[in-house]
């Protein structure tokens, strides 16, 4: 038994799942179901469909380089049987494969942590313009709490006896 | 969802088979209207059936002919799928070779746009439909394949076809 990679969207095909076709020059494509079967007969390019893993490596949008990848790739030698050997690699398969997830979600959360910070500044930015749409800004003067929290005041209690209130 | 339900009518029922692809791409077309598909999601959406009367098919070794039309699929009342033995009339051939055109031939069909299902539940289907021609006892008349063959060759017993082949599927 062995786990196929889909042609068009680079998903694992598990046994009993989707179709191969075989091209008159002997070239095998082997599809994980028939969403990506069709596109491939629509002779769509893999590389310009968005959801396809292909566009997302081609893009950057996905991690490329890894040395996780290693171990995945296919080795065309044999190896012979060899019970601690196999029972070794069947232990690191999972810590492996949550390595690789935690990387490849790292390498999203950094790419998008940009727009993030971009988005904070754009918010504040439009709060301290803008406020004046929603309360009057003579009102906001009068009230002390509707005012943006501009810095943080340690306050005790034989301060507050002392300090007048903002008018 | 036009699509899937063409498929079903076109592989279980008997009535269809007769009558070839024709009816099921007129239903079709005719569905077009009602789901989004469009005329050039049909087009590339080809039903593949069986190989039946009338079907042409492509001569993949030496043995002279070019193209073959099946008379009779043997064993099934619906068509000859991927590795069964046909009947078949030579349409085409070329001018110095071991069969001419109009001999009656057997042929086994090596090739078949229809997907056929493994035993591991996965599907395979090729490019066209190609044949390969052999005598009553089923050994090939030509002495060369070319292209890909199935391995379904081996439980059907026609292993000089895959000892020939020059890749196997």
């Amino acid at each position: 038994m062995r786990l196929e990679k889909c042609w068009f969207c680079s998903s694992t095909i598990y046994p009993g799942h989707g179709i191969q076709f075989v091209r008159n020059d002997a070239k095998i494509f082997r599809f994980c179901r028939s969403k990506c079967h069709k596109n491939f007969k629509m002779k769509r390019n893999p590389r310009k469909v968005k959801w396809t893993k292909a566009y997302r490596r081609l893009h950057g949008k996905d991690m490329t380089q890894d040395s996780t990848f290693e171990f995945e790739r296919k080795r065309n030698r044999p190896q012979r049987y060899d019970r601690i050997n196999t029972e070794k690699v069947l232990q690191a398969i999972p810590k492996i494969s949550k390595v690789k997830a935690t990387r490849e979600k790292d390498h999203i959360t950094k790419r998008l942590s940009v727009g993030r910070v971009n988005r904070r500044t754009e918010d504040r930015r439009e709060l301290e313009q803008s406020i004046s749409l929603v309360k009057a800004p003579s009102v906001l003067k009068e009230d002390a709490t509707l005012t943006l929290p501009k810095q943080k005041v340690t306050v005790s209690y034989a301060q507050t006896e002392n300090t007048p209130m903002e008018e | 969802m036009a699509a899937r339900f063409l498929s079903k009518s076109s592989s279980g029922s008997s009535l269809l088979g007769a009558l070839g692809t024709s009816l099921v791409g007129v239903g079709s077309v005719a569905r077009q209207t009602t789901s989004k598909l469009t005329y050039s999601d049909i087009f590339f959406q080809q039903q593949r059936t069986f190989v039946q009367m009338g079907t042409k098919l492509k001569v993949v070794d030496n043995s002279g002919a070019k193209r073959v039309m099946c008379i009779q699929a043997l064993k099934s009342k619906k068509g000859a799928k991927l590795g069964d033995i046909i009947i078949g009339s030579v349409k085409e051939a070329q001018p110095r070779g071991k069969v001419k055109k109009g001999d009656v031939v057997y042929g086994v069909v090596v090739r078949a746009a229809m997907q056929r299902g493994r035993c591991d539940g996965s599907h395979v289907r090729f490019d066209d439909n190609a044949v390969v021609l052999v005598n009553k006892q089923g050994e090939p008349i030509g002495t060369r394949v070319f292209g890909p063959v199935p391995h379904e060759l081996r439980k059907k017993k026609h292993v000089k076809i895959l000892a020939l082949a020059e890749h196997i599927a």
